[in-house]
């Protein structure tokens, strides 16, 4: 897959979840663009270009990136912080997962700029179904900023 | 001056000598003289003014409007050449003639490249008459050709932006119809669906009536916008057709299913173009390949060979062919050979087509006959950068 | 989750917002549509201002961009600016296309763009799935003082 033809970015360093989450995205046939970050560090060197990832272009940034909030090393926050931070990379959509719910680490998120917020279900049922409803919703419902993955055509038949 | 009623005699007038307002630069009014007689001898009806220096030339220039400048090479004060300066300053194009002694013909080629019209000896003056009759020749044939290069331009100025007019019309005229149509669909639809049967029996009938019709108006709308933007992404890159033709076949990955269509493509080169409307190029043939199909499920080929300096692009299919009567009509825009009950779709692809190709320099045109398939063709121009990569199937 | 969450739909169309309550009539999530038709209004909505002094603070706004008085963009960048209003989500709804509104809403803060579909049944079904993700999926922060 060529890292400049992402659609999701997603970010865990949970095996389970992370497998749990491509079954779901597989399901709706979202599975072949989603790229996968352990952790918070090499998040940021994806979406900044840098490192291992300096051949990346901030001209083609994923249209979603779904971030655990509690990674080692550098956690959701941090990330987050750092992508709404930075104009070239602030427009990028973000949902932040959580198990959690805590109220507080949500008025930071929004505080942040995060443009959403959700809950990881326990149940693997609801866990698949939120997964699906984040592809569809975030990719399909949603117009990501221009310059985000491989043009798409207008579907006219004629 | 004659008395009221009465006609002067005018004898019977020979052919009317021809009209020569001249400006002669000569310090020596003897020459100018013979200058002027040699005009007159010859039948030119000579008005003359003599200036010596610049200021005086520049003057009779401006309010004398003479045809002809005839300067002699050495002036006391002055230099005959320098004329030359003074009428281009005055964005004046006049032919000077230079009316000199003996000069050399080194330094006479020289003065007739810096712009001299012509160069005619003071013991030659019999020459002179017949030099000036070609140089007011030459100078007519000039203006009358730099006024039909100024009309040209002109009409081809306007020409473009007519062009730029229609297609900004045509833009604007749609995307502002988009939204009050919006409405219009949105509302007789809603209309249908929470009436339905709760009126009087020619309700629903009206209301379908209605509604089909603002539908169809929407999609008619949308396609007139699509066409009109064509041309307004110039943006060309190199476009790998291969790609294309993939992405292509997965956006109409239902209707092949459906109809259980086989598409096979042989190695297809990179061309010169926009990639969105190559992909539009394709999808819009292979589209219609599948649309217009017989009994049997399509069966579709789309191939590439070079044709000289160019790339021949064919698709060809097993559908329900096309009379060649109906080969140029099929590519104007909303024409349709068949009812829309028939076969749906507004008969704008074709037209799509057509105006992608041609502005990237190419051509298209279809080979068919009624029942027995088509192969819809296209050339696009090889660009420098592709000679090195290519293909053959 | 919620009992029954108040969405805020700015738009100048009473159109397209009566649409809006159509879609979301059938919705199980029973929500309380308000709606304002201009910039200026929105602002004094959602500032509590003048007669909106015991307005709702709304839990999820639907923002269309071409609005009389004050623009929509001007709407969500003064939304996001404020440290009060800014965690309310805003979805931008709206049938502009062009690559500079969707931009600048991201670069504004927009929680997300959605177009406005032309076809009747989308329409309805864009605005559901809007409403189902921000308020059965979505952790909306509670509503603060």
């Amino acid at each position: 897959m060529n890292s400049n033809e992402v659609d999701i970015l997603l970010v865990d360093d949970s095996q389970d979840d992370v497998d749990l989450t491509m079954h779901a995205l597989r399901t709706e046939n979202l599975a072949n663009r989603v790229f996968i970050a352990r952790d918070g560090e090499e998040a940021l060197d994806f979406l900044f270009c840098t490192g291992p990832y300096s051949t990346r272009s901030f001209e083609h940034p994923p249209k979603l990136v779904l971030l655990d909030l509690k990674m080692p090393k550098v956690d959701g926050v941090q990330v987050l912080k750092q992508i709404k931070g930075d104009p070239r990379t602030r427009s990028i959509p973000v949902v932040l997962m959580t198990s959690s719910g805590e109220e507080k680490d949500m008025v930071t998120g929004y505080k942040l700029g995060v443009n959403s917020f959700v809950q990881k279900p326990v149940d693997f049922d609801q866990f698949r179904a939120m997964v699906k409803m984040l592809g569809l919703y975030w990719l399909v419902t949603n117009r990501p900023p221009v310059g985000s993955g491989p043009a798409n055509l207008e579907g006219r038949e004629r | 001056m004659t008395s009221a009623g009465t006609e002067l005699a005018i004898p019977a007038a020979a052919a009317p000598r021809p009209q020569l307002r001249a400006l002669l630069v000569e310090d020596n009014p003897l020459d100018a003289a013979l200058v002027v007689r040699a005009l007159i001898k010859d039948g030119f009806d000579v008005t003359a003014d003599v200036v010596q220096d610049e200021a005086a030339f520049t003057k009779a220039l401006r309010h004398g409007c003479p045809e002809v400048v005839l300067a002699d090479y050495n002036l006391p004060t002055w230099k005959g050449m320098e004329t030359l300066d003074v009428i281009r300053r005055e964005g004046l194009d006049i032919p000077m003639i230079l009316v000199s002694g003996a000069l050399g013909d080194v330094n006479a080629v020289e003065c007739i490249k810096q712009g001299a019209t012509d160069y005619v000896l003071k013991d030659s003056l019999a020459r002179l008459p017949a030099v000036i009759r070609r140089a007011l020749q030459e100078k007519l044939e000039r203006s009358l050709r730099h006024q039909t290069e100024r009309d040209l331009a002109r009409k081809v100025d306007e020409l473009a932006r007519s062009n730029a007019d229609l297609e900004q019309f045509a833009y604007v005229a749609s995307h502002d119809l988009q939204e009050p149509l919006r409405m219009v669909t949105a509302y007789t639809q809603l209309l249908a669906e929470r009436y339905r049967g709760k009126l009087d029996e020619n309700a629903d009938k009206f209301i379908g009536y209605a509604s089909e019709g603002a539908q169809r108006m929407q999609v008619l709308i949308r396609d007139l916008l699509l066409f009109s933007r064509m041309g307004r992404t110039e943006a060309r890159e190199r476009v790998e057709c291969d790609a294309v033709i993939k992405e292509v076949l997965q956006t109409l990955r239902s209707a092949i299913e459906q109809s259980g269509a086989v598409v096979t493509h042989s190695a297809l080169p990179a061309v010169w173009a926009n990639p969105t409307q190559m992909a539009q190029v394709f999808q819009n043939l292979i589209g219609n390949a599948i649309k217009f199909r017989q009994e049997e499920p399509p069966v579709i080929s789309v191939q590439a060979e070079e044709a000289g300096q160019q790339w021949l692009f064919s698709v060809r299919d097993n559908g329900i062919g096309i009379a060649p009567e109906y080969a140029q009509q099929i590519f104007v825009v909303f024409q349709r050979l068949h009812a829309r009950t028939e076969y749906p779709g507004n008969g704008v692809g074709l037209a799509i087509c057509k105006k992608i190709i041609e502005r990237n320099g190419g051509k298209i045109w279809m080979e068919s006959q009624a029942g027995a398939g088509s192969t819809f063709k296209f050339t696009l121009p090889k660009s420098d950068t592709e000679e090195s990569t290519r293909i053959r199937s | 989750m919620k009992t029954a969450a108040d969405l805020l739909v700015i738009d100048d169309n009473p159109a397209d917002v009566s649409l809006v309550r159509e879609a979301l009539a059938g919705s199980k999530h029973r929500s309380r549509i308000t709606s304002v038709g201009d910039g200026v209004e929105a602002l004094a909505f959602l500032y509590h201002r003048d007669k909106y002094v015991d307005a709702i603070r709304p839990d999820l706004v639907m923002l269309d961009l071409n609005l009389p008085k004050r623009d929509g963009l001007a709407v969500l960048a003064a939304m996001k600016a404020s440290p009060d209003l800014r965690r309310i989500p805003v979805v931008i709804f709206s049938t502009s296309q062009l690559s500079k509104d969707i931009t600048r809403s991201y670069e504004l803060g927009a929680n997300c763009y959605v177009s406005k579909p032309g076809n009747l049944t989308e329409f309805f079904s864009t605005v559901l799935s809007i409403e189902e993700f921000w308020l059965s999926f979505a952790c909306l922060p509670a509503q603060g003082e």
